[in-house]
This record gives structure tokens, sequence and C-alpha cells, in this order.
């Protein structure tokens, strides 16, 4: 059925009635070909910035260094007394209370008591109980018991409204709260 | 069953004409259409299963048989190996044999080759879901199986060159080259993939450990791809396209041109699987560059199937058999265009571990090998059914509702994998990761998972209805059979050589030395075997034998005895197939994960579990990143402690007993293979007991459950610890700024040797540093 194109030649051999014609190559196609070889070579010899330059690891270094270089070093965490104002302020505390919800209420539960973590509502203290500390805690972990570094995580503004929530719940009463952990501290 | 098998001579009264009589073997071409068929529901079911589960986890329906890990390797298996693979010995077994004159060697090893392979597929049925896996991708399979594909496979070529020998035909068709390259490679592929040291009836080691392993599996892999679903796939192209077309083939050059090159080219292109892991730069480079070359190659075969069509393009429009296979062959452009991008290092830094990868291979295996197949069976059906098909409208419904099917998968899930690779790199402005919580970059996908479970299931339906015209259509069969006498002359001894005709390809290359190879199967054959092998020598020898390219690392020790029940653990129920233990050196990954791995972590990997998807996070840095209770809640609930999270829930390793007494044949099968386990290996229940006791302790002092010191869960929490503990005793741990992690656990505590597993009960820093 297929109409031969005029230069179409078949070749004399055919196959349980399967014949084949003996037409050249698509030009496009031979082409396309070269240039893919053209291509690997010059990749492989790095020729004219097309090839893998330095390497990844090398392109990995300076990428970092670029990073490094714009982003200066985290300031200081926030101070105790713009923490307290944060604290004091009752949306901001809304909003940690949502932050609180998403990633602590897992380990401490949602209302603070404790379950892997440990009770945010008694008046005791593993890593220190005044607002700077809890922030700095948040920000920075504590790796070795599994409180990751939230600090790379949310963004300072969220580290510190979540602050003012857990602030705010000391002295709330949790469904099941876990028995006190730390040193007892006076606020 | 068999009709009148034996060749007889005829020859006439006066002995002047030599004419053998025979027939062709169509019953197993008739069993294997069916096998195929009935298989490709069965996968596909399954895929439909696993397509749920990912938009829902509740389709785990909470039982570890039928958790995506566990299901997602009996999806692919089934679908390559039962679908695809019985589809291409059904056109391979009925056009062989047409194509040489003769019929089959031996129709007791066609019928071995059969029952044998369907047996394979029922053997993968009944251990894959119940965590019998070498956690290697496609290759999944415990070794008993592995022995029984390769005599198998073996009786399948020998069946196959058999039958080129006692031809009628003097040269062989452009088919059969595409069959013998892809009957030979794949044993090669699957034998030296597979090497393991067994440790039981259905559990073994790869002989092979990280790096090398991770070369090996990919060598493996792609090729998989290139030898048992493309040329294959390709030879049947080349018979059944003109067959159903009724015209000649566009260019027997270009034929010749593109099968050597794609045999040749292919083999070298695996490693682009490994761009930024700790496989050596080089390696993933080169397989980079021959993958570009091959996309020339590759649309040489779409070309001649499309072109074959010239002239005929008005008969498309009411012929389904022919809309099969021209969107089947477009889909085979497309992906084999896109596999060459995928290849491309900045390409793939973007598209690896993601969705992207899962949408390439469908439009090949749903568009390419789905719709060849039922192309090539709708044109068989009469024929070896010997009555009209049931209903060509039927076959129409087929393809519309399969190929809005892919449509809406595809399309899904490549927006899928383009939204998690860009939400995985995406910074904010003040330098930290806009989305930090992975957990986040799921969720996003779950509408366009919805979307992949209403395409699959539009695919699924259409075989049903391919299904329904298959069965209806056998019912029309005459109650015997005709077998056709065929009348053939043999081959004279000799022949006169080819004549030279003057034809060049690329001007230089005489077209009557091919023609002179086509006469010669066994030439043929070691031609290809040729081409395979030193093309894999080249990258294999360098992979093995350069040191330096695995640069030793001190601190890296092997498992202890706990943590190595817990890692088969993490085999057996998949936990790879959405894990990946490979953080690449990108900024956006060591940021999210911590350092960057390298080649050393992985020397005592057997096999190595780097991953190719990540459903879930990365986990080569996961030690010490939680405490031990996180883990324990995390396996009862996932979503109690990340409420989006689509991992299935483990509450079963909380109650399951470990299994003391397989410990010691593990570490002595790993000791075998050249882990050095010392004192491990004499000692490895109690230094089991004792960490195992260690941690269900700190797991009860932190408000966990009582005991558990038997209980699986502590094996997996000890071997989930461990992870990226090694390197943090070395040169991650100099490199983290001082006082930002203190602690300071000791990272070679988790020696066999000490049996104190310092990393599992005191979790360590958690990041890389950076």
């Amino acid at each position: 059925m297929t109409e031969p194109a005029k230069h179409d030649r078949l070749m004399e051999h055919e196959y349980d009635g399967i014949a084949e014609y003996d037409n050249p190559m698509p030009g496009w196609w031979v082409f396309t070909f070269w240039l893919t070889i053209v291509f690997a070579v010059a990749y492989a010899l790095n020729i004219g910035g097309i090839g893998t330059g330095d390497g990844r690891v090398a392109e990995y270094e300076k990428d970092m260094a670029a990073f490094r270089a714009a982003n200066s070093a985290p300031s200081a965490g926030t101070s105790a007394e713009a923490l307290l104002a944060i604290a004091g302020d009752r949306e901001k505390r809304e909003e940690g209370r949502e932050v609180f919800t998403r990633t602590c209420a897992a380990c401490h539960a949602a209302d603070g008591g404790g379950i892997i973590g440990p009770n945010l509502t008694d008046d005791n203290w593993l890593h220190g109980g005044r607002i700077d500390q809890i922030n700095a805690t948040i920000a920075n972990g504590v790796l070795a018991k599994g409180m990751p570094a939230w600090g790379k995580i949310l963004k300072p503004k969220e580290v510190d409204e979540v602050t003012a929530y857990v602030w705010s719940l000391r002295g709330t009463r949790p469904a099941r709260p876990k028995p006190p952990e730390g040193e007892l501290v006076a606020r | 069953m068999t009709g009148p098998g034996a060749n007889a001579a005829a020859r006439s009264p006066g002995g002047a004409a030599l004419l053998d009589e025979f027939s062709y073997d169509d019953d197993v071409v008739r069993k294997f259409l069916f096998a195929s068929v009935a298989w490709g529901i069965v996968g596909m079911l399954v895929g439909l299963v696993i397509a749920l589960q990912m938009a829902d986890p509740r389709f785990n329906f909470g039982l570890p048989f039928t958790s995506f890990g566990r299901l997602r390797p009996l999806h692919t298996n089934a679908v390559i190996f039962a679908f695809a693979g019985n589809a291409f010995f059904t056109g391979c077994y009925y056009s062989t044999q047409r194509l040489v004159k003769a019929r089959m060697f031996s129709d007791a090893l066609s019928r071995i080759h059969f029952w044998g392979w369907q047996l394979i597929i029922v053997a993968a049925a009944l251990t894959l879901p119940f965590g019998y896996t070498q956690a290697k991708e496609y290759a999944e399979l415990e070794w008993p199986i592995d022995i029984a594909i390769a005599v198998v496979w073996v009786v399948f070529a020998v069946n196959f060159i058999g039958t080129l020998v006692k031809r009628r035909e003097r040269h062989l068709y452009v088919a059969l080259w595409f069959y013998l390259a892809s009957i030979v490679t794949v044993a090669l592929l699957h034998i030296f993939n597979n090497l393991s040291m067994p440790a039981g009836w259905l559990k073994s080691y790869s002989i092979y450990a990280g790096v090398q392993d991770a070369f090996m599996q990919w060598w493996y892999g792609h090729n998989a791809v290139a030898f048992f679903l493309t040329t294959p796939f390709l030879g049947l192209m080349y018979y059944f396209m003109p067959k159903a077309a009724e015209g000649p083939v566009f260019s027997y050059r270009l034929s010749i041109l593109h099968f050597w090159s794609l045999v040749f080219l292919y083999i070298w292109a695996g490693p682009h699987h490994l761009h930024y892991t700790a496989l050596p730069e080089w390696a993933s480079t080169v397989g980079m560059l021959f993958s570009v070359m091959l996309w020339a190659p590759s649309w040489g075969g779409m070309i001649n199937g499309l072109l074959t069509l010239r002239g005929g393009w008005a008969k498309v429009v009411d012929d389904p058999i022919l809309k099969f296979f021209v969107v089947g062959i477009t889909a085979y452009g497309m992906s084999t265009f896109e596999g060459p991008m995928l290849s491309i290092k900045s390409v793939n830094a973007l598209a690896h571990y993601t969705d992207w990868i899962i949408a390439h291979v469908h439009t090949g295996a749903l568009g390419w090998n789905g719709f060849l197949a039922a192309g090539m069976v709708y044109w068989l059906l009469p024929r070896l059914f010997q009555a009209p098909l049931y209903s060509k409208r039927l076959a129409e419904l087929h393809f519309w509702i399969a190929t809005f099917g892919i449509l809406l998968y595809v399309v899904a899930i490549y927006s899928a994998g383009v939204t998690q690779g860009l939400m995985w790199r995406a910074f904010d402005e003040t330098g930290r990761l806009s989305y930090p919580d992975f957990v986040e970059t799921v969720a996003r996908l779950v509408p366009m998972y919805w979307t992949r479970v209403l395409g699959g299931s539009l695919y699924l339906a259409g075989m049903l209805v391919f299904m329904y015209n298959i069965v209806m259509t056998w019912r029309r069969r005459p109650a015997v059979y005709e077998v056709p006498v065929v009348r053939a002359a043999p081959l004279a001894r000799a022949a006169a050589p080819e004549p030279e005709d003057g034809h060049r390809l690329g001007g230089v290359f005489p077209l009557r030395l091919h023609r002179t190879w086509e006469r010669m199967p066994v030439t043929f054959t070691v031609l290809v075997l040729v081409a395979v092998v030193v093309a894999s020598l080249f990258e294999v020898i360098p992979t093995f034998l350069i040191k330096s390219n695995v640069p030793t690392i001190a601190s890296v020790k092997p498992y202890t005895p706990l943590e190595l029940y817990g890692r088969d653990m993490y085999i057996r129920e998949g936990c790879f197939n959405c894990h990946s233990q490979m953080v690449r050196p990108l900024r956006y990954e060591t940021e999210r994960y911590g350092e960057y791995s390298k080649p050393g972590e992985s020397v005592y990997e057997h096999p190595f579990l780097w991953g190719s998807r990540r459903i879930g996070p990365d986990l080569a840095r996961e030690g010490g990143k939680y405490p031990n209770l996180w883990h324990v809640r995390h396996f009862a609930n996932p979503r109690e402690l990340a409420a989006k999270s689509i991992m299935p829930g483990y509450a079963q390793f909380a109650t399951n007993a470990i299994d003391w007494e397989v410990i010691p044949g593990r570490i002595r099968a790993m000791a075998m293979i050249g882990v050095p386990y010392g004192p491990a290996v004499t000692d490895a229940v109690p230094m089991a007991r004792r960490q195992a006791a260690l941690i269900a302790a700190d797991i009860e002092k932190a408000g966990g459950p009582g005991g558990l010191a038997d209980r699986e869960v502590v094996a997996i929490v000890a071997y989930l610890q461990r992870l990226g503990q090694d390197i943090r005793g070395t040169a991650a741990a100099a490199a983290t700024p001082a006082g930002a992690a203190g602690a300071g656990a000791p990272a070679g505590g988790a020696t066999p040797a000490g049996a104190t597993p310092a990393g599992a009960t005191t979790p360590a820093p958690a990041r890389g540093g950076r």
C-alpha cells in the first residue's frame, strides 16, 4: 500500500513477505548523530565552556563559599526584653501556637504536657528556664537528646513566636503531664 | 497440541525438487499471548494499588505484605518480566519461525521455556510480598529464583539459536538481530548483577559492595530497559509494523546502523543513574555522554517504524492496530529523546529522586511496550485463533481510553516530579530552605497522585476490554486448529558469496560484508557479544580496580549484629523503594540532610542501599537525628508525628520477635564476602542481645513501652541510629563548628568488637555541621 518515492529501490530480499527499501539514511538524522558525538568529545575534553569543569565537588565548594559570602553568620538570638514583648502580644502567641502544633506537639504533646520531650508546663527546666534560654534551646536544639535545631528549619520570627507560646504554657494544666525533669526554676 | 512437528523431506516422484514440509508451532505462541495479557492485568492492578497508597496511605491496609515497599517491586517485576517478557516471547516465537522458515528447534524446550517462565513469575508473586528481596531494582528476586531464571533463559537461547541454525532462509532479517542481541545481553546482565552470597534459602547478600554494587546494579538496571524493553520490542516492531502496514521497511541501511550503534552505545549508559552520587565522576560522565549519543540511534528505530507507513497514513484512521503502533512508536521517540536529556547532569540534578523518572518510564512502558504489545496481539488474534476479531469497536475503545489514561498519568506525574524537585532546591531570601519540612513537598503532590490513579485506572480498564476481546475471539476458534503445511527448500551447504553491488554504508562500510554476517547466526551472536562485553569492560575494570575511586575512611566500621538484622528488616520491608541513602554534593541537599555521602562510607554495604526515589526523605544522616522513642512511635503510626506523612505504619515491629537464630549465619555470609567481622562471627547473638537491651532500656526510660528488648523494633532503630554516624568520627566532626553539637558521641562506639553501641543509645550530632 505504500507509495514508493521515486528514489526508493527495493532490496532483492524479502522475509516472510517483508521487503526493505535501500533508502539512504535521512540527512538530519545523520547530522544529529554527528552532533551528539561532537558534543560528547567536547564535553569529555572540557572544550568551549561545556564539560564537567573542575568536577562536582569543586563546584559544590564554590557554591558553598558564594553562599557563605552572601549570607553572613546568623545574628545572635533575640533579646529577653524583645521576647517578653512578643509573649505579651496575643496575636503573636497565637502564631506561635500554630507553629507549636505543627512542629513541637509530636514530641511535647499538643498541650505541652510532654511525651518524648519534657513537660513544658511545669517549673522545671533542663536547659534553662529564662525566656532567652528557651529561645536558644529551640533555635540550636539539644542534639544529644534528640531535640532538633529548629533555627535551621523555622524562620527567626517563628522561633520567637513559638518561644512566646511555650513561655505562656507555664502553669497550664495538661491532660497527661510528664513528671518534672531538670532544675526547678523560679520565674 | 503440537501438530505435525517433524520435518519431512518431500521429494517429488522424480526426486528432483527438494522441498521440506513442516509446520509452525503456534500453540506455544497462544500460550505466551494469554500469559502476557493476564499477567499484564495483574501487574497493572498492583500498580494501581501502589498508586492509591501514595495518594492515601490507608490503602496500605495495615498489613505487612500489602505495604508499598513490598508491592512496588511486585508491580515492576510483573509488568517488566511477566507482561512485557511474555509479550516479547509471543511475538518472538511467532515471527522467528516464519522469518527463518523453520519450526522452533525443539517443542520440548519451547514448553520448558513457557512453563518455567510462568513458574518464576509465580515464585516472584509468592516471595516479594513476604519480604524476600535482594534489594536491587528489577533484580529483587532471591538467588534460587535467579538460578531458575538463568536456566530458563539458557533454554530459550538454545531454542532460539538452534532454530536459526536449522533455518531455511539464508539471511537473518533485522528483527532477528534485535532478538539475538536481547537474548545474549540479558543473560550476561542477569548473571553478573545477581552474583551473591546466600545466607539461607531465601536470603543473600550481593558480593559487590557500595560503589561497585551501585555500578553493577545500574549497568544491569539501565540495560534491562535497553535489552528487555527496547531491543526485543524493536525486533517485534520490525516484524509486525510492515506486516500490519503491508509495506516495505523504510531503510535497510538505517536498520544496520541504528542496530549496531544502539547495541554498542546502550551498554555504557547505566551510570547516568548515579550522577552526583559517590560513584566516581568519570563513570557517571561516561554514562551521560553515551546516553546523549544514544539519541540518534534510538530515533533510527522510530524513523524506520513510522516511515514504513509512508503513503499509508490514511489507513491509520480506521485500523486500531496501526493506531497502537503509531502511538507506541511515538512514545518510544519521546522517551528516547527524554532519556538523553535526563542523563545530562544539570537536568538530572533536578529530576533524580523525583517522580519525573517515574513519568519517563511510564511513557515508555505504557506507550511503547504496552501499545506495541496491544497492536501485535490484535494483529495476531485472527491468525492464531483462526477466527475474525470479536470486535474492532472494542479495540478502538481500548486504544482511546488507554491513550487518554497515559496522558492523564504522565502529565500528572511530570508535574509532580518537577514540583517536588523545585521545592527541594528552593531557598528563601534569608538563605534557608523554603520547604525544610520534607513532608510539605510530599503533601503538595497528593492531587497529582489522585490524577495518576484516574489515568492508571483508565489504562487498566483498557486492558480489561482487551482481555474481553481476546477471550471472545478465542471462543470463536475452530474445534481443531488448522495446521498449515509449509514447504521450503533446505539451505544448500555451500552458498555463493554475496555479490559485490558497490553499496557502501556512509561511503565506507560495504553492505556486502553485513549481508555476509547475516548468513552466519553464530558469528553474528559473537559479534554482538563482543560489542556489549568490550563496552562493559571499559567501565567495569576501572570501577573495580582503581583504588582511588573509593578512598577508605578509617572510622567506617561494619554494622553490629543487631544493626545488620535491622538493615535486613529495612531490606525486607523495601524501605529503599522510598528512602535514599545518598546525599549529593549540592547545597540544597547538604543543607537539608547534612554532609554529602562519600564513597568510603559504603564499603560494607552489601547490597548498596543508595535508593533511586525519595518518596520519603534521605536517611543517610538519620542516625542521632531523633531519639529512639521517636522512631518507636513513628513506626507505630507515622501520622502521629508527621500529620501529612504517607508512610505505611509498621506497628508489627513492636510485636514481632527478633529471630536471633538467623544472625550468626548472616554474619558469616558477610564475613565470607570480605566484611571484617572479627569476634562478631562467633559472638554475634550475645552482642546483639546486649545492644538490644541497651536500646530497649533507653526507650523505657524515655517514657516509652517496656519489654522491647527482644522485639524487632529495637533492631531497626539500632540500624537507623547508626546511619551516618561513622563519618562523624573524623572529617565531618572536625568540620562541625565547635559547640554546635557538643555531645561528642563516640562514633566508633558501634564497632562489632566493642559492641557498645554508643550511637544507638546516645544520639549524636544530627547534622553534618554546615
